[in-house]
């Protein structure tokens, strides 16, 4: 998967525009990040990818980049 | 009307999946309004039918992580009109089951068809966030009737 993709699939998980998520983007600046969407994130990361983490790893989190990372470390991102 | 939208249960495997049926009888007022002449099961009531099938399925692990609330409604497409007094078939799929959330895909059945659909997401609330002695009654009349049935 390539990184704008990987954008586009987080721009789902939190409700967002596309255009709205970049790597730079804060978790405070989504109104979707929250304690529920970090539960949805994790769901997706399950569900779409095999990616299992736990709360605690979740909320470690706080850009979109991180997100990435995780992607990338589990060999999802090109 | 109490906010109970499952009569029995039918079968259950805790944790996986769940037949229950409800019936919404004629003389509900809620059916005055929606619709005066066209009487019609609000579309919300069933998906709250579905999570609170789903939420026992998921409740009868009698997990320590808590009781199982919606948290989301990932998709809910409405099929066909349910009216009153028809009995309800409603049948849930856990398909995602970890420590802290679960997802669903349910649907529910008149006569037989398809009526409505929903993927539904759960959170799960510490037990003592509920008043002391909570029972869900409908759940444990099923869970005794099982364990007397094997004694």
């Amino acid at each position: 998967m390539k990184q704008d993709e990987a954008l586009a699939w987080i721009a789902t998980v939190f409700e967002e525009s596309p255009e709205d998520i970049t790597p730079e983007k804060p978790r405070g600046d989504i109104p979707s990040w929250d304690s529920l969407g970090v539960l949805g994130l994790m769901a997706g990361l399950d569900t779409d990818f095999d990616i299992v983490l736990t709360a605690e790893d979740m909320q470690a989190m706080t850009k979109v980049d991180d997100i990435l990372e995780v992607l990338r470390k589990h060999g999802k991102l090109e | 009307m109490k906010f109970v939208l499952v009569d029995r249960i039918l079968e259950l495997n805790p944790g996986k999946t769940i037949v229950a049926t409800k019936v919404l009888r004629a003389g509900e007022e809620l059916f005055r309004d929606h619709f005066p002449g066209f009487p019609v099961v609000p579309g919300v009531l069933l998906t709250e039918m579905m999570a609170q099938a789903a939420g026992k399925c998921l409740d009868a692990e009698q997990n320590p992580r808590g009781k199982a609330m919606l948290g989301k409604i990932l998709s809910a497409t409405f099929k066909r009109w349910v009216v009153p007094d028809e009995p309800v078939v409603i049948f849930a799929r856990i398909e995602s089951n970890r420590s802290d959330y679960a997802t669903a895909k349910c649907h529910v059945e008149v006569g037989g068809k398809m009526a409505s659909s929903a993927e539904l997401f759960f959170v799960f609330v510490p037990k003592e966030q509920f008043a002391p002695g909570y029972v869900d009654d409908v759940l444990e009349s099923y869970l005794s009737g099982n364990a007397a049935q094997h004694e």
